[in-house]
């Protein structure tokens, strides 16, 4: 306490000790305002209004009792320095309390004004300290996360460059290649693509790091979301003659997940099972649910590979991992790859666990969260701890003109949604997940936190971009149309999840009348195809 | 209650798109690309060229690099929308940034499309297409 006049916050309920320290502070230095409270919701009050040099702090309150008390205490000024006056008896607590982050404990009936005052001065200064490293540590991390920046910008030009270039060559736009030299210029492309992911991962891991790694999750099918990293990764097995398959359990719900970083997980998972299984094994993705765990999907990915020693078992997740006996022929990368995806499980609410006998292949698994609209509503309608004054439910229909189009109808309908998403503010808008049904009319919903005046410019942009897509003008139209969701007045008490709730449920309600609708619709197709 | 259905439009013929990168490789290969795809290209590599050169030959879209010299990309956004002729023409962003708040920033600012270095080309070329097709152009005036 050497800068000025310390401000010293007693919190203690028996007068009788109060007055003591209070006698003994102000023996053993003049300058030194103390007060007292005997309440822990009048201390709490208090550390709203300003921030003490330090506080003293008795364990039994009226209105609190033991660790409860210092936790609340640290938890509401995290940064100020507290001492706890502990009893002869308990002091088995005041050390379990200096474990977990108290600076100090005195023992009541044993206090010197000279004891008083070291243990006081000596808080301050650790908490000072204890602080300061603190601040220097985020600086460091945020000037490497600058510089990671920086040079992941600055690499990206060139290889840019190269990477243009190649593919020029490659398609010809230079005139023909042999084939020899398209070979030669594919191996290029791999680097240059391979660079560009360690890039991207060099990136991603500064972002885990610095907790700024940003997930945008939505409704999704996780089955399909499976079968489309399968595609994907099916040529890499194949190159390798590994098998590749699903095991889809088909009661799963939905999930709610960022659709891009679910597949980036998936990949890497799938890409690490190939690269660890020998040629005629197998790679197996599962998708369960779990009877004692209601709110997740649970996701696995198993090689038939030599399989993770123990010891290894344990590290495996951490940054910058190599396995230190990899196979000939694999290049091994910056061993970011787990540890991002891990992060980007962790992100969505999830766990990532591996389990494996060396020798008999390894399990990696993870967990999704099951889709529920009040949810992923919630960042969406709501605005700091308020829900949003205008909310609009935009419903886009497309509907073919025949039914023989069938075929490509999907892929129709998937592309226009990719350009729906393309017309709405991430921040404020949300598109609801296609309907479950298979059915003809596809119809998107989008609830929008704002009034219909900016809704109608959505609208026209989504009727100018959606529209324009070549193969739905040949064979479909689209509907665009937008209604308003009532919100519970702003004088309507009840708790911000309840009313999130309604909004939910409202919306629910729209969607399942859609539903029967589309299906009333597919029936009536259906019979006038019959007959 | 709003409802709209969308009307025929016709097919593009061979527009002249205008690439504003300051790295000479990159607005050559660009150009290589888009020629071969048909279309006409100019090349400009600053902020201000770029409104002078807009304005000169009014090109039907326009590739933006954002980290330019003469005036960043989002200024050259700015400055079309200063000029009505100019603030109709489609703008795509091609930048070696990080979408990460540059992406927002650019829709916001009038782009209609966000692109990270190294694109993929047959992705680029199909917004391009799309783009000069919700822009209105229907080919050259005959």
């Amino acid at each position: 306490m050497n800068n000025g006049q310390a401000h010293v916050l007693l919190i203690e309920d028996n007068p009788g000790d109060a007055d003591l320290v209070r006698l003994r502070l102000v023996e053993s230095q003049s300058d030194v305002q103390v007060n007292c409270v005997t309440r822990l919701s009048d201390a709490l009050a208090c550390l709203e209004v300003e921030t003490p040099s330090l506080v003293l702090l008795d364990l039994d309150l009226p209105d609190s009792h033991g660790a409860e008390t210092f936790r609340r205490i640290m938890r509401k000024a995290p940064n100020v320095p507290v001492v706890i006056l502990s009893g002869q008896d308990d002091e088995a607590l005041a050390i379990k309390a200096v474990h977990m982050g108290v600076q100090d404990y005195l023992i009541k009936g044993d206090i010197t004004s000279k004891h008083l005052e070291r243990a006081l001065r000596y808080a301050v200064e650790r908490q000072g300290l204890l602080r300061a490293l603190e601040v220097a540590g985020k600086q460091q991390i945020e000037l490497k996360n600058q510089f990671l920046s920086h040079v992941s910008h600055e690499l990206r030009t060139p290889l840019t460059c190269i990477h243009q270039f190649v593919t020029l060559l490659l398609d010809g736009l230079d005139g023909p290649m042999l084939p020899d030299q398209t070979d030669h210029l594919k191996t290029v492309l791999k680097s240059v693509n391979q660079l560009h992911a360690m890039i991207r991962d060099l990136l991603e891991a500064s972002r885990a790091d610095s907790g700024k790694l940003r997930i945008e999750p939505r409704c999704i099918d996780i089955g399909g979301l499976v079968r489309q990293a399968i595609a994907m990764m099916r040529p890499t097995a194949a190159e390798k003659q590994v098998g590749l398959e699903a095991v889809l359990d088909p009661a799963i719900p939905l999930v709610s997940a960022d659709p891009d970083r679910a597949l980036e997980v998936l990949i890497n998972l799938i890409d690490n099972g190939i690269k660890f299984t020998p040629p005629a094994g197998s790679v197996v993705v599962r998708v369960s649910l779990v009877e004692t765990d209601p709110v997740a999907v649970y996701l696995s990915v198993t090689d038939s590979g030599r399989g993770i020693p123990q010891e290894s078992l344990r590290q495996i997740f951490e940054r910058l991992y190599q396995d230190p006996n990899a196979v000939d022929g694999n290049r091994a990368g910056l061993g970011l790859g787990l540890y991002i995806a891990k992060e980007i499980v962790t992100l969505h609410g999830g766990r990532m666990w591996a389990v494996s006998e060396a020798g008999s292949g390894s399990t990696f698994s993870f967990t999704l969260p099951i889709y529920s609209l009040a949810k992923l509503l919630l960042p969406v309608i709501t605005h700091k701890g308020h829900l949003r004054e205008d909310i609009v439910l935009v419903r886009v229909e497309l509907t073919p003109l025949s039914k023989s189009l069938r075929g490509s109808w999907k892929e129709t309908c998937e592309q226009c949604l990719d350009l729906l998403r393309k017309c709405i503010y991430v921040d404020k808008d949300f598109v609801l997940p296609p309907l479950g049904t298979s059915g003809l009319v596809e119809t998107f919903f989008i609830v929008a936190s704002t009034d219909m005046q900016r809704v109608s410019i959505m609208l026209d942009r989504i009727r100018a971009q959606v529209g324009a897509v070549p193969r739905l003008k040949a064979s479909g139209t689209l509907q665009v149309t937008a209604e308003i969701i009532p919100v519970p007045p702003a004088a309507d008490l009840r708790n911000l999840e309840q009313q999130i709730r309604g909004v939910a449920a409202h919306v629910t309600e729209i969607i399942q009348r859609a539903l029967t609708s589309q299906q009333n619709f597919t029936e009536k197709e259906n019979h006038k195809h019959a007959n | 209650m709003q409802t709209e259905s969308y009307g025929e439009r016709k097919p593009i013929n061979r527009a002249k798109i205008m690439v504003v990168d300051d790295d000479p490789d990159l607005r050559q290969v660009l150009s290589l690309r888009l020629r071969a795809n048909n279309y006409d290209t100019v090349n400009v590599c600053d902020g201000y060229s770029a409104i002078a050169m807009a304005q000169k030959v009014k090109p039907h879209l326009i590739i933006l690099d954002l980290g330019l010299p003469a005036g960043d990309g989002f200024a050259v956004l700015k400055n079309l929308q200063d000029y009505p002729a100019l603030s109709v023409i489609p703008v795509i962003v091609l930048t070696a940034r990080d979408p990460e708040g540059n992406k927002r920033r650019s829709l916001e600012s009038g782009a209609v499309a966000f692109f990270q270095k190294p694109a993929d080309n047959g992705e680029l070329l199909e917004v391009i297409r799309i783009s000069l097709q919700i822009g209105g152009w229907r080919g050259l005036p005959s």
